[in-house]
């Protein structure tokens, strides 16, 4: 079947569907464009620096456009380079797997104030993401709200020693940005109780495995199962990170040169103060689509599909974006009916600054060129840098 | 000999490599590839050599597509006596405790059950640099010629 399969977005999820796609009908014409000029999405952006067995699926993503034809058109952002109406007249299929890019916001009074950064926006700027601001201060205290991985992330880097952070891809802005932070003390504070926050043991374990660890249950936690309590028994490092369980943020307000979290416990109302805060309680669309709308109207009449945090909301992770990958591509392949009127990636045709998947190899050549005994890669992070790398070597 | 290739996966890194196995050995051999969670435990089958490519996941957790596979030998309590097999592990030595724990754990029961476990179970060390077929390789040819002798 040679129909024209448009994917947005070259995140795990799209690259798991256009895999599942073109191992069950390869004559496809599956094309996966993303907004970066790089692929693989949050593989790339997401995944910790030091998490670079997980990033391995990167290999299996390459070949999906080395062995299996399918293309890559980078630096193309829909909604903006080429409508969303253009580009599902053009196409058979559009499977919508942009992510969600955004933080979801505290919700509270003062979750705008200054020193208060969302765990996106951070991790993007500690992974380089070319569209990240800068690095914030975050000061001798900093506060942590949210259990989940992403959370945990945060913390573990947060805690690192430069030798700790040896072999992974953090950059040497991040790198020296982590140095000359003068964190005393780290305050995670979660809705849940310890037994069911939503982190993984083994990241729990991870974490308490660091020098310069030491866990605490400040408030809460009496319900810790075995991996928790034996983290916060086994870490006796000089870097107190405090849980403070079942405490639920209703309002941040300045206090001196930092903040002051309120929070309802079962023991009342609670206060904390804090040189900075981190939100870290999940992920929402940026704006640049009509989810709900868009979700609404998916399926085969409309030719429309969405994948991944795009469809389900920001949970699962890089096992749950292959199998759903599989099914989503089992059902499209039930659905397609192939239009050979409509003109697939023609739509592109003369369109300047689009990046393809030679280009990315460039890059990652140049990338893996640039690693060091301490960092197995050297992340090019500016937009106009990825774009034109011979200015690079010229530098 | 017929070369049967399984793989027990999560993220699809041990299809990966089965596949792989399977593409460098087909011009010598005979040889299938199943996913473990698609296998019934008398698919090891006494006349073959059975590759298992086995991944770890999460707390040293067997990979998904392992465990249907697990589940019913368990229950089943198949007699493998004569069943060889030969099994690769792939692992995350971030998550150093429980290195290689799914592979090791899908090995341990295969024996209890009277299988014969031939070779080493080496563990590929996702986070290091080495590619997990350059170090596959050369350990199952060492492995196919000791079986053909």
């Amino acid at each position: 079947m040679s129909a024209k399969i448009a994917i947005v977005g070259g995140g795990p999820s799209g690259c798991y569907t256009a895999q599942a796609l073109l191992k069950r009908a390869p004559d496809l014409e599956v094309d996966i464009i993303d907004a970066l000029p790089v692929p693989y999405g949050l593989v790339r952006y997401g995944v910790a620096a030091d998490h670079q067995g997980t990033k391995g699926v990167a290999r299996q993503f390459a070949r999906i456009f080395t062995r299996q034809n399918a293309q890559f058109f980078g630096n193309l952002r829909i909604g903006r380079d080429v409508t969303l109406e253009a580009l599902r007249r053009a196409y058979d299929v559009v499977v919508l797997a942009a992510g969600l890019p955004g933080d979801r916001p505290l919700g509270i009074p003062g979750d705008d104030l200054p020193g208060v950064i969302g765990s996106g926006a951070l991790t993007r700027a500690l992974y380089e993401h070319p569209d990240a601001e800068a690095l914030p201060e975050l000061g001798e205290a900093p506060l942590v709200i949210g259990t989940g991985n992403v959370a945990v992330d945060i913390l573990r880097l947060l805690a690192k020693t430069p030798e700790e952070l040896s072999g992974s891809d953090l950059g040497a802005g991040p790198s020296d940005w982590l140095a000359a932070q003068k964190i005393r003390q780290i305050t995670v504070v979660g809705r849940s109780s310890a037994a069911a926050a939503r982190f993984s043991p083994v990241m729990i374990k991870e974490l308490a495995e660091l020098s310069r660890v030491d866990l605490r249950l400040a408030a809460g936690g009496s319900d810790a199962g075995e991996v928790l309590a034996a983290a916060v028994a086994g870490s006796a490092g000089p870097l107190p990170i405090d849980f403070r369980f079942e405490s639920r943020p209703v309002a941040l307000e300045p206090l001196g040169d930092g903040l002051q979290l309120t929070v309802e416990t079962p023991r009342g109302r609670e206060t904390i103060a804090a040189s900075s805060v981190i939100s870290a309680i999940g992920f929402t669309g940026d704006g640049s689509f009509d989810r709900d709308g868009l979700l609404a109207e998916a399926g085969g009449a409309a030719r429309l599909y969405a994948a991944g945090w795009f469809r389900t909301g920001p949970v699962g992770a890089i096992p749950q974006c292959r199998e759903e990958g599989q099914r989503l591509a089992q059902q499209i392949l039930d659905e397609v009916q192939p239009d050979p009127a409509r003109i697939g990636r023609a739509l592109f045709a003369g369109r300047a600054g689009i990046t393809d998947f030679d280009h990315w190899q460039h890059l990652d050549a140049l990338e893996l060129a640039g690693a060091t005994d301490q960092r197995c890669r050297r992340k090019i992070s500016r937009r106009d840098d990825m774009l034109r790398p011979a200015n690079l070597q010229d530098a | 000999m017929n070369i049967a290739i399984f793989f027990g996966t999560e993220t699809g890194n041990a299809e990966m490599l089965a596949e792989d196995i399977a593409t460098e050995l087909e011009d010598q051999h005979e040889t299938t590839v199943a996913n473990l969670a698609d296998s019934a435990p008398e698919a090891l089958q006494v006349a073959d050599l059975n590759v298992i490519v086995c991944s770890s996941y999460d707390d040293g957790d067997l990979p998904a597509s392992a465990k249907p596979f697990v589940e019913r030998v368990q229950s089943e309590m198949p007699d493998l006596t004569g069943v060889r097999f030969a099994i690769f592990g792939l692992g995350d030595s971030e998550y150093a405790e429980t290195y290689g724990f799914g592979s090791m754990k899908l090995a341990e029961l295969l024996v209890s059950r009277g299988a014969q476990a031939l070779g080493e179970r080496p563990v590929h060390d996702a986070a290091g640099d080495e590619l997990p077929e350059d170090m596959a390789m050369p350990w199952l040819l060492e492995i196919i010629e000791a079986a053909d002798a």
